[in-house]
């Protein structure tokens, strides 16, 4: 297999039939369950999906306010705050809060923004154990492997590689029946959260009015988390405040529908503070850490309405480019289209080594029509092409330079002689040929050449009328 | 920290003073997320279980038939909310045993937990749950079988109304169905961390 | 309805492969009582460059398109994919730039129309004269999001006599052609064309059609690679053929 092209293009290329069929498939029943639903429960969804990214764009136009509202309400609930600018100093946060309790062992739940800091493996070097609870995670984990899709992390896995898994992490005799892989996980990670110190999350939704944070889950880890645990610590995007309560409707009655075709999600948690006075379960002490992490850098630039995203996956299942490539080419936490501007942009200084993403793509615009914030993902993608070049970045593949292009299309004569010219192209041996002529041929078969012909007929034309 | 704090404030007043056209926060009404089962004229206790069905789970009305439900699955230990026990010890029947503490190290003991719910969401099918009723949160979640009794006139008709009614709890949770999972080839398998079974028992608490 | 004079972006894929949808394009909007104009100096819309991102290329181009078009009248262009650059890549391209070039973009993407709307929206037309018997499978060329353009032109090809409009299957899907990301990511456009070809064979179509040249080049290209050739008509060309056969194009 050839070495040059872009790595996206060899990786997509290098899976096996098998795998690529399984993130095709399951993609594809993602995407007709959310336009399903969606289409069962609305009469205009793309009307919400306007009004939901009007309502995150405004947050993020006013995210200082916001912030500082979320943050008085959150301490008048007895949680503390903190800031961390970036993933080191959440990191750290984090360890600190546990040393000052002397904890050792943490659960924690699916939280992207834990992934984008590598919090686990940091918590793992300072001597904490820190243990994935969500059943796709938990296999990610145990096989040290990465999460392909931001909702369903083993999309790309069949449960004969889970068995093989559980058997060789002494979880039971091999069985690859998803009831008997379930009961296990849930059989395993019981003990582990009662013998747990503290559970961490993230947050999908924080409300600005009340200082709540909304946790959106399926399988019951969260709030195991939180009922065996005596401190929860949530990790926050700073991008993720919505300004009401009320706006919060809105967004769980998109965010379910467009990422599982549900309803709402079997678990959403409204958190405002440790446990009740009365409660005996749950968390005594609650830590917020908002995370900055490159999202205000982000903010100031010109694709900030990436920002609005509510990670709920539905440009994943849509893109076709995702299905035939997997969430592992995108080389990051987010995959996709809204990894493809993300990654590159949280990158900070090290944007050139990702701007290949934002090119591995058509255009096609069905990740916009999907989004439930309508973010205009192919305008993001295009401003980030300009930036990547700019920046010096020279792509891998056969993508021609455009400046004998841009030069012979601003010169009518030239362009007009090269129309009458080009039937010469096919006189070209083949290896001499450009090499996005060779990489088109190679599988496609060119039309024929017809340069200057429609010219010359229309001209012909004006010379016959009166 | 505060100096976090301030560089960061720092950054975002930086990034968001060079914006001319700031998006105003729109108006809408609060029925814009309505969905349209829930536009149609209905009896709220109906249809939160007719949706408690849809998504998996179960309705009772009668405590009866709920003890003899409970029994038929074997499930015939468990715990439950102190506040319920005299009454539902009477309430649902012969052959079952209700504690009234839970001891953690002996959690996979209980068969079943029965607990308070603070409210219910017609449109969803979903029990709403808080810390001020649920008596203890993992008798609510660790048992296999969580049946939360609700009364009727707590059943909210929708989404938009249940969360105009989230208070001052700090723990407020919309459960819908039992806990599931379809990471394991998109197939999907109930009762994951959480019950296997949700159980609601649409009832004035205490009344015979 | 009194038709007026037009322009002809034919587009650059026209000039080099596709004359005769631009041929056909001419003749629909004559039939239809227009005056067409063809700006000779005219050469691409500057998309190529665009896409690739490198945007000041591209300015080069699109200065001299809009030099081109400056005349007042309405500009037609038989490609979904051109006509989005005009009417909206243009704008993104100018943002910062001078006042001239964001008016002038402006104001050339307000009077810019592909075929298909122009003729339904533009004209008013609602059915389409004369008669062609064919099976005709249908690409919502990705251009085509969110504009009324893509229900035009199925409004059209269905009101013809004879012919039967059948969808493809997982429609939303692009074909993979993406202008140079084709090239750059050819393998990736390889695998998304093979799916579109499996759902197009699937509709036991006479021909595949779209009011795109760039994706059916594309997908016609490949189809005959992988030996299951396919026929492709433009939408232009439909309309023309349905005159003809009715009797009413020109010879």
């Amino acid at each position: 297999m050839s070495q040059r092209g872009e790595p996206f293009d060899r990786f997509a290329a290098a899976q096996s039939e098998s795998r690529r069929s399984a993130v095709r498939l399951g993609s594809k029943a993602g995407h007709e369950k959310r336009t399903e639903v969606l289409f069962r429960d609305y009469v205009d969804p793309d009307s919400l999906r306007r009004l939901a990214g009007e309502i995150k764009q405004h947050t993020l136009d006013h995210l200082d306010l916001y912030l500082e509202r979320a943050q008085a309400r959150l301490e008048a609930n007895g949680a503390q705050v903190h800031f961390a600018a970036d993933a080191e100093e959440a990191c750290r946060t984090v360890l600190e809060i546990l040393k000052s309790r002397g904890a050792k062992r943490v659960v924690k739940t699916k939280s992207m923004a834990t992934e984008e800091i590598e919090l686990g493996a940091f918590l793992e070097r300072h001597g904490v154990e820190s243990l994935e609870t969500d059943l796709g995670e938990f296999i990610v984990q145990l096989d040290a492997d990465k999460p392909s899709h931001i909702v369903k992390p083993i999309m790309h896995k069949d449960r004969r590689e889970v068995a093989r898994t559980f058997e060789g992490h002494g979880l039971g005799a091999y069985d690859d029946t998803p009831e008997v892989i379930t009961r296990r996980a849930r059989e395993h990670l019981r003990r582990k959260y009662l013998e747990a110190d503290a559970g961490i999350t993230g947050a999908n939704f924080i409300s600005a009015e009340s200082g709540r944070l909304v946790l959106v889950t399926n399988e019951g880890n969260s709030r195991f988390c939180l009922a065996a645990t005596r401190c929860h610590i949530a990790l926050v995007g700073i991008e993720k405040l919505v300004p009401r309560d009320r706006d919060l409707g809105l967004f769980l009655n998109l965010l379910g529908r467009s990422a599982t075709g549900q309803a709402l999600s079997v678990y959403t948690e409204f958190i405002s503070g440790p446990r009740g006075a009365a409660q005996p379960d749950g968390p005594e002490a609650m830590h917020v850490i908002f995370l900055d992490a490159g999202r205000s850098e982000i903010l100031a630039g010109d694709a900030r309405e990436i920002l609005r995203c509510i990670r709920c996956g539905a440009c994943l299942n849509v893109c076709p480019v995702y299905r035939q490539a997997s969430g592992h080419a995108y080389r990051g936490v987010y995959s996709g289209p809204v990894g493809a501007v993300l990654t590159p942009l949280l990158a900070g200084e090290h944007f050139p080594e990702f701007a290949d993403l934002p090119r591995a793509s058509s255009l096609c615009g069905a990740c916009n029509e999907v989004c439930p914030v309508d973010i205009p993902i192919p305008d993001l993608l295009l401003r980030l092409r300009d930036r990547g070049k700019r920046a010096g970045v020279k792509p891998a593949g056969a993508a021609p330079s455009m400046k004998s292009f841009a030069r012979l299309a601003s010169r009518p004569a030239a362009w007009r002689r090269a129309l009458r010219a080009g039937r010469l192209l096919g006189l070209i041996p083949g290896p001499l040929r450009p090499r996005a002529l060779r990489v088109w041929g190679a599988n496609h078969v060119l039309p024929p050449w017809r340069g200057g012909a429609f010219r010359a007929w229309m001209a012909e034309r004006k010379r016959k009328q009166p | 920290m505060s100096e976090t704090r301030r560089l960061i404030f720092d950054r975002l007043k930086a990034a968001l003073g060079g914006i001319a056209d700031k998006k105003p926060l729109p108006d809408y009404p609060a029925d814009v997320a309505l969905s349209l089962g829930a536009r149609e004229p209905g009896d709220p206790v109906a249809r939160f279980g007719q949706n408690l069905e849809a998504v998996g789970g179960r309705a009772f009305t009668d405590p009866a038939a709920l003890g003899a439900w409970l029994k038929e699955r074997g499930a015939t230990r468990g715990y439950c909310d102190p506040a319920l026990v005299s009454w539902l010890t009477t309430a649902l029947g012969d052959g079952l045993t209700l504690e009234s503490t839970l001891a953690r190290e002996r959690i996979d003991d209980y068969q079943f937990g029965i607990t308070r719910a603070r409210g219910a969401v017609a449109e969803t099918g979903s029990l709403i749950l808080d810390d001020a009723t649920t008596s203890r949160r993992l008798g609510a979640l660790a048992p296999w079988i969580h049946v939360a009794v609700v009364t009727p006139e707590r059943i909210l008709p929708d989404v938009g109304s249940a969360i105009a009614a989230l208070g001052d709890d700090p723990n407020v949770i919309f459960c819908t169905g039992p806990s599931k999972t379809a990471d394991v080839e998109g197939i999907l398998i109930e009762g994951v961390h959480g019950p296997g079974e949700q159980v609601a028992l649409i009832h004035l608490f205490g009344a015979p | 309805m009194r038709a007026p004079r037009v322009q002809l972006m034919a587009t650059c894929l026209a000039d080099a492969f596709f004359d005769d949808v631009a041929r056909a394009t001419v003749e629909v909007l004559e039939h239809l009582g227009c005056e067409v104009s063809f700006p000779e100096d005219q050469t691409c819309c500057s998309q190529p460059a665009f896409n690739s991102g490198d945007w000041p290329a591209a300015r080069s181009v699109a200065r001299h398109c809009l030099r081109v078009f400056s005349d007042a009248a309405p500009v037609v262009v038989p490609s979904g994919s051109c006509a989005r650059m005009v009417s909206h890549g243009a704008l993104l391209l100018f943002e910062g730039e001078g006042e001239a070039d964001r008016a002038g973009a402006a104001e050339l993407a307000q009077r810019s129309w592909e075929l298909g709307d122009f003729l339904v929206r533009g004209l008013g037309v609602a059915r389409w004269p004369g008669r062609l018997a064919m099976r005709l499978a249908f690409h919502r060329s990705c251009h085509s999001r969110g504009t009324a353009y893509a229900d035009g032109a199925l409004t059209l090809l269905r009101s013809i006599e004879g012919v039967e409009v059948v969808e493809i299957g997982e429609g939303e899907q692009c074909c993979g052609f993406g202008g140079t990301f084709s090239v750059a990511f050819p393998q990736v456009s390889r695998g998304m064309g093979a799916l579109k070809i499996d759902h197009v064979l699937a509709t036991a179509a006479d021909a595949l059609v779209s009011g795109d040249s760039s994706c059916l080049m594309h997908v016609a290209g490949l189809a005959d690679r992988t030996g299951r050739p396919l026929r492709t008509l433009h939408l232009a060309q439909v309309l023309r053929d349905a005159l003809r056969a009715g009797g009413e194009g020109h010879p």
